[in-house]
């Protein structure tokens, strides 16, 4: 329902939810959506499975500044796909928003779908300084209980045009973080594979070398394993930087999985979500690069004082 | 590393020698007088007369296992008091004795902290700037041996007296005839050194100036950081800086931090740079 006091309106950005359990509702909203992004001059994306697609094209019809997208082309990791993103609204030189409508792929397993539902939380944090309007589109009959329940954690608002509403289970994206739904990783239980402590950069050569020769035995594909030496390396460079030396280096090496913890000694970090927002717009450009370069990264402060960084590939 | 332990960029012309330890100041003088020694230069080592035994050239030399007895004894290498090395005549005698000789190459190599205790400082930068013109006309080169802790003012002065090369422990630069080649690991521990070695060499350069990446084996953002502020002063003048042959994760981080996008910069082969 719908109350005056929640009456919103557009601003510049908006990343709202869909929530469908028939066809007709999809096509309603989306239709909705789409005339409403028409109509502001904005360049407006609809992307879905080659089946959803072609019903959408079949009631949307065709437009110069509508286009048509498979998910399957637009939706790789949930990192990669958050940083494409703004890479593609940065570089842009159009002052038109852009409109997406769509259904993330959630994945077949709990960890992919808690990736998913982290990657729809900070898509409030990574693109939120964008002329974006997105309707994510959820299928109620389909997606599992707890995709639907995350989707409204990390939608600011739900329902399209005058059904437009806030979404009161939203949760801001360093709060939803900390939320059983996102399914933060956690560091392996067992001992580390090796361990260091960083003094000083010129120590970092000896961190990354060690980090690399761990790395290799395991079957994570080696650019996927370089990306995370690389990444470590930047989240080093910060903990020497804003923390306080020695910088511990720890790194679990499995079979299919590499996990690395940086912990420094320093004051902790007041934004855990640093990183996320482009360098542009303030922020350390290593965290960020670092947020590219490997899958997952996950800042948190330590009761005892100091900032501990989680890093795992996918 | 490893593309330290193929072959090095070059080994003359007149190179400065960073070290932040006297560990990394023995390697790089025992490689050096190695080299010199290979091609049958005359080696002129100066070395204060209070020298400790321990930093001597001899006994870095032996202690890195270099055989020096016969070239000691036939005058191939030599270590002498610094006053006969730091005079614009002094150099141009040994030269042209050392070449009467039938050397084919002179080779000459002292700590910077030597030269002070027989010229002043503002005297030594001008023979260093008279050793660079030397090494551009005479076939001599020279190993500058200066420590770390210099300020990055000091050391972009320091860097446009040397650039024929820098050597670092992790990271070694080396001229080419259009621009620099960057060989080791570039990162936040030696970024004002890749700062200030990319700003020497491109006062040289005319309209394009290469940096060819193909032995940096590493590169951070500190490092991506240092070679734009390095050619920031050459591309507002218009100068057009060509990115060559980075390998794949220093490529991988040069367009995730859109490098490639700066004014005047492009990465191997792209030309929509800007």
């Amino acid at each position: 329902m719908t109350t005056e006091a929640d009456s919103i309106t557009l601003g510049s950005y908006s990343h709202d939810l869909l929530l469908h359990d028939n066809d007709e509702v999809l096509v309603d909203g989306t239709i909705a959506f789409v005339q409403e992004g028409l109509a502001s001059g904005g360049q407006v994306l609809v992307h879905s499975t080659e089946e959803r697609v072609a019903l959408l094209r079949g009631a949307l019809g065709s437009h110069a500044r509508l286009t048509y997208g498979l998910d399957r082309d637009l939706y790789q990791s949930p990192s990669t796909t958050l940083f494409a993103y703004q890479r593609i609204f940065e570089e842009r030189t159009d002052a038109t928003d852009v409109w997406v409508t769509g259904t993330v792929p959630h994945g077949e397993d709990q960890e992919s779908h808690a990736a998913w539902a982290r990657y729809e939380s900070l898509v409030n944090e990574a693109l939120g300084d964008y002329a974006f309007h997105a309707l994510c589109t959820y299928d109620t009959q389909t997606l599992a209980p707890d995709v639907i329940a995350a989707s409204r954690a990390t939608h600011p608002h739900v329902g399209v045009g005058a059904h437009r509403e806030v979404s009161h289970a939203y949760e801001e994206p360093a709060d939803f973080l900390t939320d059983e739904l996102a399914a933060v990783p956690t560091a392996p239980a067992s001992e580390p594979t090796v361990t260091a402590d960083v003094y000083s950069p010129h120590d970092l050569h000896i961190a990354r070398r060690l980090l690399r020769r761990n790395t290799e035995p395991s079957d994570v594909s080696p650019d996927i394993a370089d990306d995370l030496v690389t990444a470590a390396h930047e989240i080093l460079v910060n903990g020497l930087e804003h923390g306080v030396p020695p910088v511990r280096l720890e790194l679990w090496v499995g079979r299919s999985k590499l996990t690395c913890r940086v912990t420094d000694g320093g004051t902790g970090i007041r934004d855990r979500l640093a990183g996320f927002r482009h360098p542009n717009r303030g922020g350390s450009m290593g965290l960020w690069a670092a947020r590219q370069l490997c899958e997952n990264i996950f800042v948190s402060n330590l009761t005892r004082g100091g900032c501990s960084v989680l890093l795992s590939t996918a | 590393m490893e593309s330290l332990e193929r072959v090095p960029p070059t080994w003359d012309g007149h190179l400065l020698l960073v070290h932040r330890s006297e560990q990394e100041r023995r390697a790089g003088v025992a490689a050096w007088v190695t080299r010199g020694l290979e091609v049958g230069a005359k080696i002129v080592y100066a070395e204060p007369p209070g020298q400790s035994p321990d930093r001597s050239l001899m006994a870095v030399l032996n202690e890195r296992r270099v055989d020096t007895g016969a070239s000691v004894t036939r005058g191939q290498l030599q270590v002498l008091p610094p006053e006969h090395l730091y005079s614009p005549a002094q150099q141009v005698h040994l030269i042209e004795q050392a070449l009467a000789e039938g050397y084919p190459s002179v080779r000459f190599s002292a700590e910077a902290h030597t030269a002070y205790t027989v010229v002043s400082p503002a005297a030594h930068a001008d023979l260093e700037w008279a050793m660079e013109r030397l090494c551009r006309v005479r076939p001599v080169s020279a190993l500058c041996q200066y420590p770390a802790d210099l300020t990055l003012e000091t050391l972009q002065v320091v860097s446009a007296m040397h650039v024929d090369g820098i050597w670092q422990t992790h990271l070694r630069t080396a001229a080419r005839p259009d621009g620099i080649v960057l060989a080791g690991e570039a990162d936040v521990s030696n970024q004002q050194i890749l700062r200030s070695a990319v700003m020497a060499a491109t006062t040289l350069a005319r309209r394009s100036f290469v940096v060819d990446l193909s032995l940096l084996d590493f590169l951070d953002v500190g490092g991506c950081r240092a070679l734009l502020l390095g050619t920031a002063d050459y591309r507002r003048d218009g100068g057009r800086v060509l990115l060559q042959a980075p390998q794949r994760r220093v490529d991988r981080l040069l367009r995730l931090l859109a490098v490639d996008r700066e004014q005047g910069v492009n990465v191997d082969g792209n030309d929509d740079d800007d």
